[in-house]
C-alpha cells in the first residue's frame, strides 16, 4: 500500500467512498428536475409507479423484522443505515430506474409474433406480467447488492467508527436482509418457466460480484495496483454497473419470445444506457462544482481513472502528495484531459444507446427510452 | 395408538404447525413405531422405545423371496417387503456393497473439481476465495445422498443405475448452495475456523466472503438453469429461501415452551433438511413422473437431514473441539438453544430464563453446559433423531430393492453413529 494505512489521506478518500456508497446516482440538482420528468412520463407508459415495486417483499414479515432491528444502528456508521434510508426516502431520485427501463423496453417491443402460449389479454399496458416479474426481480437483484455492498470489514475497525458491537450487528443486518433479497429473486426467477432467463440473470449476478469485488480496488491501493489497469474501466464499470441491466433488458425480450435480434438490441442498449449513465454519475463532481468547492469523489470514478492514464504513475504519485499540502485533487483532475475524455465517452455511450432503441418500432415506450438516452448525456 | 402416530406424522409433514414439545415426544414414545395406517404395513418393523431396531431383517432370512415386480408396483403406496428380491448379492459382502461411501466413490471423485470448473472466474483472487472450501475436507454428505437417491430412483424406475447428467449436476449445487450458506454463515455468527483451517471472513474480511458467497451461489444457479427443467429449478430454489427463511429464525426466540420446539424442528428443517429434501426431490423428477414417487425421496431428504442437524447439535456438546474442525458449546455462545438444551429444560427450569436472555450473562454457556450434560437432553435428542431416521427408512424402502436403496437405509445408522 502506497497511503500508509491510517493516514488522513486515506481516511478521507475512504470516507468520500463510503459517502457515495449510499448515494443514488443521478444526485444533482439542476438536471434532476428534467430528469425528473422523463422519469414520471415514462412510468405512466407502463402502467404505474416503478417506486412501489417490490412493495411485496418489504411488507414481508423478515424484512419487518430487520427494519425493526435496523433502527437500532440510527446514530452509528453502518453502511447500511444510509442504504435503507436512500432506499425509503429517496423517491426524488428514484432508485428503480432499472426496472423502468425493462417494462419500457418490453413494452417497446411489443407482443411477440413467435409466442403462441403467451396470450396478448394477459399483457397489462401492453407489457406480459412475465416481463413485469422480470423489472422486479431486476430491482431486488440491484438493491440485494446496494445492502452487501454496506458490510464492513471488522479488523479495519477503528475507534472512530463507534462501536464494534454496532458495525457486527449491522454486518448481520446487511448479510441477512441482502440475502433475504437474492433469495427472492431466484424462487421470482424460478417462476418465469425459462430456464433461459434464469441462467441469463444468474451471469449477471456472477458479473455483478466481479465487478464489486474489485469496484473500490482503485481508492485502497495508490491508484495504480499493477496488474488491475490492466482491465479497462469499461469492462470494470460493465460489470458492476452494466451487465445487469443489459441482460435483465436481453431477457424480457426472450421472455416475449423475441428474436435474436430483438435480444442483443435491447442489450445493446441496457449496455450503453448503464456506461452512460454510469460516466454521468461519475463525472458530477467535476462539471457541477465551482473553484474552490470542496466536493468528495471517488478515486474509481471515470475522469479520475482516465487522469490517472494521461498523467502516468508517477506524476499520479505526486499528486496524491500534494493533496497533503492542501493542493486541491479535484483540481488537479479537471486542469488536464481526464474529465474531458469522460464526458466524450459518454456522449458515445449515448448515441450507442439511441442507436439500439432506434431499431425498434416507433412507439410512447421507444420515445421514453430515447429521452432517457439523451438525458444521460447532459450536464 | 396407531392412527394418532400416524396423525401426528402428517401433522410433522405439513410443516410443525400444531406440534409442540410434549407432542412430539407423545408420538414417538410409547407407540409401535411402524403401525402405520396401511393396510399393507409390514409388522416386522414396529418396536418399543429404547429397543435396538432390527435395521437389516433381510439378514436373517438366507433365502431370498422371489417377488413379481409388477404386482409390487401397482399398489403404490405399497411397502417392500424387507425381504429383498435380489438375483445376485444376498451373502457377506453386503455390508460392504451397502456402504454409501464405497457406493458413491466413483461419482465423488470428480465432483470437487467439477464443482470448481463451474466457478468460472478470471480474476485470481476472487477464485482461490470461492474454491477455498472445495478442498475435499468437507463431509460430502449431501452429495452422498443426492448420488445414492438417484440411483436408487433410476433402478427404481426401470434404467440403469448410472446418474443423468442432470442427476450429477444437482449433487454439485446441493454442495456448492450448502457451501455458499456456510460462508455467509460465518460471518453473521463471527466465526473465524471452519472444517480445520480459517474462515474465509477471518482471512480475508468479511465484505469478501459475502461477495464469494454470493458467487457460488450464482455459479449454483447457473447449473441448474443449464439442466434445462422447469420444476427442478422451482424446487431447488425453493432451498435457498428455506436457507434465508431459517437464518432469520434464528435472530428471535419464543417464549412458550411448546412453540420453542415447534420453532426449533422448523428452523432445522429450513437450515438444513430442505436442501437434502429438496435435492432428492429434484433427482427424482429428471428420472420419473409419478409424483408419489417424488414425495419418498423428499420425505427421505427431510427425515435423514432433520435427524442429520439433531445427532450435529448433540455433538456440539458431547464432542472435543479437535474433532468437530470448530468449536464446542458454540450453538450456547451463540445464544442458540438446541434440542439438548431444550429437552434438560423439563429437568432444569433455571434454563428458561438463560434461553429467553440467549445465555448472554456471565457463566451461562458454562452452567448451562453442565445442565445439560446432567440431564437426558443428549439421550432424548440422541432417541428424537433415531425416530427420524426410521421415518426415513420406511420412506425409502417403498422403492424397489437396490444396493443403492440398501445404502441410504444403512447412511441413516451412520448419521446416527458419527462422531463428527
Amino acid at each position: 500500500m502506497f497511503l500508509a494505512p491510517g493516514s488522513s489521506l486515506t481516511r478521507w478518500v475512504s470516507v468520500s467512498v463510503r459517502g457515495l456508497r449510499g448515494l443514488s446516482l443521478f444526485s444533482s440538482s439542476e438536471s434532476s428536475s428534467s430528469w425528473s420528468k422523463v422519469v414520471s412520463d415514462a412510468e405512466k407508459i407502463v402502467g404505474y409507479p416503478t417506486s412501489f415495486m417490490s412493495l411485496r417483499c418489504l411488507l414481508s414479515d423478515e424484512l419487518s423484522n430487520v427494519a425493526m432491528h435496523v433502527r437500532k444502528l440510527v446514530g452509528t456508521q453502518h453502511p447500511l443505515l444510509n442504504t435503507a434510508r436512500g432506499f425509503v426516502y429517496d423517491s426524488k431520485n428514484n432508485l428503480q430506474m432499472r426496472g423502468l427501463i425493462v417494462l419500457l423496453l418490453s413494452k417497446a417491443a411489443g407482443p411477440s409474433h413467435a409466442a403462441s402460449e403467451l396470450l396478448t389479454k394477459d399483457m397489462v399496458s401492453g407489457i406480459y406480467p412475465s416481463q413485469r416479474n422480470l423489472a422486479e426481480i431486476t430491482e431486488l437483484i440491484h438493491t440485494a447488492f446496494l445492502v452487501h455492498r454496506g458490510i464492513v470489514n471488522l479488523k479495519e475497525w477503528t475507534v472512530s467508527d463507534g462501536p464494534l458491537k454496532d458495525m457486527e450487528f449491522g454486518n448481520k443486518m446487511a448479510v441477512l436482509s441482502g440475502d433475504f433479497l437474492l433469495a427472492n429473486a431466484c424462487t421470482g426467477l424460478a417462476e418465469l418457466n425459462d430456464t433461459k432467463v434464469v441462467e441469463l440473470i444468474s451471469s449477471a449476478i456472477s458479473d455483478l460480484v466481479q465487478g464489486i469485488y474489485y469496484e473500490n480496488y482503485y481508492n485502497v491501493e495508490d491508484g495504480l495496483g499493477d496488474g488491475m489497469d490492466a482491465m479497462p474501466w469499461e469492462d470494470q464499470a460493465f460489470l458492476s454497473h452494466g451487465a445487469l441491466l443489459a441482460k435483465s433488458c436481453q431477457a424480457a425480450m426472450q421472455l416475449a419470445k423475441h428474436d435474436r435480434e430483438a435480444q442483443r438490441l435491447a442489450y445493446l442498449y441496457g449496455k450503453h444506457l448503464s456506461l452512460g449513465h454510469k460516466l454521468n454519475s461519475d463525472l458530477q463532481p467535476f462539471v457541477k462544482s465551482r473553484l474552490g468547492e470542496m466536493t468528495s469523489f471517488s478515486l474509481s470514478a471515470a475522469p479520475v481513472v482516465f487522469h490517472r492514464q494521461i498523467v502516468g504513475k508517477e506524476k499520479w504519485h505526486q499528486q496524491l502528495q500534494e493533496v497533503k499540502h492542501g493542493q486541491s485533487l479535484l483540481a488537479a483532475v479537471k486542469s488536464e484531459k481526464g474529465v474531458s475524455s469522460a464526458v466524450d465517452l459518454c456522449r458515445y455511450h449515448s448515441n450507442r444507446a439511441l442507436e439500439a432503441i432506434q431499431a425498434f418500432p416507433s412507439s410512447e415506450a421507444r420515445s421514453a427510452l430515447e429521452n432517457i438516452a439523451s438525458a444521460v448525456n447532459k450536464f | 395408538m396407531a392412527g394418532s402416530w400416524w396423525m401426528c406424522c402428517r401433522r410433522l409433514n405439513g410443516g410443525f404447525t400444531t406440534s409442540g414439545l410434549t407432542e412430539t415426544l407423545r408420538c414417538f414414545s410409547g407407540q409401535s413405531a411402524y403401525s402405520s395406517a396401511s393396510p399393507t404395513a409390514r409388522p416386522s418393523w414396529s418396536s418399543a422405545p429404547g429397543k435396538e431396531r432390527p435395521l437389516f431383517p433381510a439378514q436373517l432370512h438366507s433365502k431370498a423371496l422371489n417377488l413379481n415386480p409388477s404386482l409390487l408396483r401397482r399398489r403404490s403406496s405399497s411397502l417392500y417387503p424387507t425381504l429383498r428380491y435380489c438375483g445376485c448379492r444376498t451373502t457377506h459382502s453386503d455390508a460392504k456393497l451397502r456402504d454409501p461411501f464405497t457406493l458413491a466413490q466413483k461419482d465423488l471423485t470428480s465432483l470437487y473439481d467439477d464443482i470448481k470448473k463451474e466457478l468460472f472466474v478470471a480474476k485470481t483472487e476472487l477464485k482461490y476465495l470461492c474454491d477455498y472450501y472445495f478442498d475435499g475436507r468437507g463431509k460430502a454428505i449431501r452429495p452422498i445422498i443426492v448420488i445414492l437417491m438417484a440411483r436408487a430412483m433410476n433402478i427404481h424406475s426401470n434404467r440403469a443405475g448410472d446418474l443423468l447428467p442432470g442427476q450429477r449436476t444437482i449433487a454439485m449445487i446441493s454442495e456448492m448452495i450448502h457451501t455458499a450458506s456456510l460462508v455467509h454463515d460465518d460471518v453473521i455468527d463471527g466465526s473465524d475456523e471452519r472444517r480445520g483451517k480459517k474462515s474465509i471472513n477471518d482471512v480475508w474480511g468479511e465484505r469478501k466472503a459475502i461477495l464469494a458467497g454470493d458467487f457460488i451461489l450464482s455459479a449454483a444457479t447457473m447449473a441448474l438453469a443449464r439442466i434445462g427443467n422447469s420444476a427442478v429449478v422451482k424446487v431447488v430454489s425453493q432451498v435457498i429461501e428455506d436457507l434465508v427463511r431459517g437464518e432469520f429464525m434464528q435472530l428471535g426466540s419464543k417464549e412458550n415452551e411448546n412453540e420453542r420446539f415447534k420453532h426449533y424442528l422448523e428452523k432445522t428443517y429450513k437450515k438444513t433438511a430442505s436442501l437434502m429434501a429438496h435435492s432428492c426431490k429434484a433427482v427424482s423428477i429428471l428420472v420419473n413422473s409419478d409424483p408419489e414417487v417424488h414425495e419418498i425421496a423428499y420425505q427421505y431428504g427431510k427425515n435423514v437431514g432433520i435427524a442429520f442437524q439433531l445427532v450435529d447439535d448433540v455433538l456440539d456438546f458431547t464432542s472435543g473441539a479437535e474433532l468437530l474442525g470448530k468449536p464446542a458449546a458454540a450453538d450456547l455462545k451463540l445464544g442458540l438453544a438446541t434440542g439438548p438444551v431444550l429437552f434438560a429444560c423439563q429437568q432444569f427450569p433455571e434454563l428458561h430464563a438463560m434461553i429467553m436472555r440467549r445465555f448472554s450473562s456471565k457463566g451461562d454457556v458454562d452452567r448451562a453446559w453442565q445442565y445439560v450434560l446432567q440431564s437426558d437432553g443428549v439421550q432424548q435428542t440422541t432417541y428424537l433423531a433415531r425416530r427420524y431416521c426410521e421415518e426415513a427408512i420406511r420412506q425409502i424402502s417403498r422403492l424397489r430393492p437396490s444396493p443403492e436403496r440398501d445404502a441410504l437405509i444403512r447412511l441413516t445408522e451412520i448419521v446416527l453413529s458419527r462422531d463428527k
